[in-house]
């Protein structure tokens, strides 16, 4: 980078006059950087430093005699030769694993059946799916922990009544789809309004051009919409990976209603709170926090990287 | 564009017929649709889509239905009477009353929701202006480096919340930041999220050429930004505006760690502390307070959310093109 003006395209200029522009342009462009300052100052105060403070806390172990010692690499091998921090991080990618694709699922066939405007009262329904996302994971893990609760919720009459007896939400083979079914009612609405406002902007001519071939209605879905908003799509696993990796609010809350359902080394997050607030080794916690980062950048990196094509993103 | 220019695809289109008259839009039927009937869909179409329309829309609001029935119960009648009907007798004034008092000393919900109301607002307001200038500053301005600034604001989507708020805490207790609002507050105006909507919304709605032609005239780039591309990026500032009250509003893990007094609980890590101690203490008429509180809380974002959806629709809708 060395300062010049490289932005999209523009009129091709007589040499004299791009020269002169650049230099113009330069000299002012200098005086942007006081726009970012501000925003700067937070986030290199509010989150470069405390990442960095973070690994350096990584780098000692505080010992009840002795005090606070360099001990290097100790807490991230210790870390990582713990079994509870991997069963932790193996079930949060278990998770993603399941709930992302199908929750981008629902909400892409919804938002096609939107675009298309193909149900009826289609904006009553947009907003109606859109409700879950002003509703704090905490209230929405309590909602769900009450209508699925084993002795008395509603659920639970419900699948005794359909033949299920003694179905248990919170036994340790169901509390994962619990969890799953949970972050998908809290996000779905959201994922889809995204991905119905990347639909909509799909140029109009193109469908229209499909129609004329006698395209049937599902090839223009999968190999004409779908394909033009794969940036969005893309987006969404991303961000969505990055959430799900760092599961906590909805399997703590879970914990309060049911104790024995959540263990404290559940998710990575519960296992790093755990460490740290529980247990007061704020050395080993942020080793553990170092890793799930690095975990989080490989996983989803490589997500990013699996379904870019060229000339997208 | 009139929907005529697209020839039904059919058996009937001679040369010397009127296109067909576009098909009465249906309710629902955004503006600008293709209308269905050009994709071939027969009418029992619309019946079982928007049948699955129903069942997904039932999904969705059972619980909150829930909330609200629960909401009015006494405890006994939330564990005992039919969860999806009012039952006898109906106390939500009672338990509304008792939102204001401190249950068991575990903390007075009204001031929680001051608490949250007030992280909120300025937490949120001050990340989108953060965001705003900044956002600004990459669209529209390169200087040296400032792509790589891009890229590290980006870059820090990817650490953990845990990497950041367990690190704050230990600082927090070296410059006596804990139990003071500012460790609440300063942190939730870092979005950088905030920043590439902004910068994607500058870039689709404020014209390059336009600010060119203000420097031109001799304005200041303050003022250029203030009284020429602020007014431009209100859709995006409401949408920026949105998604981080939204944020702060439910951030749990921040307070949960920095804050020891109940007294300045936001309202998530209160509901959470009430569920923690509904378990162990049978006593108090602990249960609808976590009910009619949970309510509470989602009234107000789901209102704002309806009154600025106008907004916020043509938000997504620029970040979606530009992404």
């Amino acid at each position: 980078m060395n300062g010049t003006v490289t932005g999209p395209p523009r009129r091709p200029l007589p040499l004299r006059s791009l020269l002169v522009q650049s230099a113009w342009s330069r000299r002012r462009d200098r005086r942007g950087f006081w726009f970012i300052a501000p925003f700067l100052l937070f986030f290199v105060v509010l989150m470069l430093a405390p990442l960095g403070y973070a690994i350096y806390t990584s780098l000692y172990t505080t010992r009840i005699i002795g005090g606070t010692v360099f001990t290097g690499a100790a807490n991230y091998t210790q870390t990582l030769e713990s079994g509870q921090f991997w069963s932790g991080v193996i079930r949060v990618i278990i998770f993603a694993a399941i709930q992302i694709p199908v929750m981008l699922a629902i909400a892409f066939f919804f938002a096609t059946i939107f675009d298309l405007g193909v149900a009826r009262y289609g904006t009553l329904f947009r907003t109606i799916f859109f409700i879950p996302f002003a509703v704090p994971a905490v209230v929405g893990a309590v909602m769900w922990s009450f209508l699925l609760e084993p002795q008395f919720g509603p659920f639970v009459h419900l699948a005794n009544s359909l033949g299920f007896h003694g179905t248990d939400y919170f036994s340790s083979g169901l509390i994962l789809p619990t969890i799953i079914v949970i972050v998908i009612w809290e996000w779905t609405g959201y994922n889809m309004v995204i991905l119905y406002t990347a639909l909509r902007s799909v140029p109009r001519d193109v469908i229209e051009a499909a129609i004329l071939d006698d395209t049937p209605l599902w090839k223009i879905i999968l190999k004409v919409k779908l394909p033009m908003v794969r940036p969005a799509i893309v987006l969404l696993v991303f961000i969505n990976t990055i959430g799900a990796l760092q599961l906590f609010t909805e399997p703590l809350i879970l914990y309060y209603f049911e104790p024995q359902a959540i263990s404290t080394n559940f998710t990575p997050t519960i296992y790093i709170y755990n460490t740290a607030i529980a247990g007061g080794q704020y050395n080993l916690a942020a080793a553990a926090a170092v890793i799930l980062g690095v975990v989080i950048v490989i996983i989803s990196v490589s997500s990013l990287f699996a379904r870019r094509r060229r000339s997208e993103v | 564009m009139s929907a005529t220019t697209v020839v039904r695809p059919g058996p009937e289109p001679g040369p010397s017929v009127p296109p067909p008259p576009p098909p009465r839009r249906r309710r629902g039927q955004e503006d600008g649709s293709i209308p269905i009937e050009y994709y071939g869909l027969r009418r029992g179409t619309v019946t079982a889509v928007t049948t699955l329309c129903v069942l997904f829309a039932i999904f969705t609001l059972v619980p909150i239905a829930w909330l609200v029935i629960n909401s009015t119960k006494t405890q006994a009648n939330i564990f005992e009477s039919f969860g999806f009907w009012f039952a006898s007798p109906f106390v939500f004034g009672k338990n509304f009353a008792l939102l204001f008092q401190n249950v068991d000393g575990y903390g007075v919900y009204f001031r929680w929701f001051g608490n949250t109301v007030l992280y909120a607002v300025v937490g949120g307001g001050g990340a989108t202006a953060l965001a705003a200038l900044a956002g600004y500053g990459f669209a529209r301005f390169r200087f040296r480096g400032s792509r790589a600034l891009f890229y590290l604001v980006i870059a820090a989507l990817l650490v953990p919340i845990t990497a950041i708020t367990l690190p704050l805490y230990l600082s927090y207790a070296k410059v006596h930041l804990i139990n003071s609002i500012w460790g609440m507050l300063l942190p939730s105006m870092v979005s950088p999220v905030g920043v590439y909507l902004m910068r994607v919304f500058v870039e689709v709605s404020v014209p390059r050429e336009l600010i060119d032609a203000a420097r031109i005239d001799g304005a200041g780039e303050l003022r250029i930004f203030f009284r020429l591309a602020l007014p431009l990026m209100v859709p995006g500032l409401m949408t920026v505006l949105l998604l981080n009250v939204v944020t702060v509003w439910n951030n749990y893990f921040l307070p949960l760690i920095i804050f020891s007094q109940n007294q300045l609980y936001p309202l998530t890590v209160g509901l959470g502390l009430w569920s923690q101690r509904a378990q162990n203490s049978g006593n108090a008429e602990i249960f609808p307070l976590i009910v009619l509180g949970g309510l509470v809380t989602v009234v107000p974002l789901i209102v704002l959310f309806l009154i600025l959806q106008r907004y916020w629709r043509s938000g997504l809708l620029l970040g979606s093109i530009a992404n």
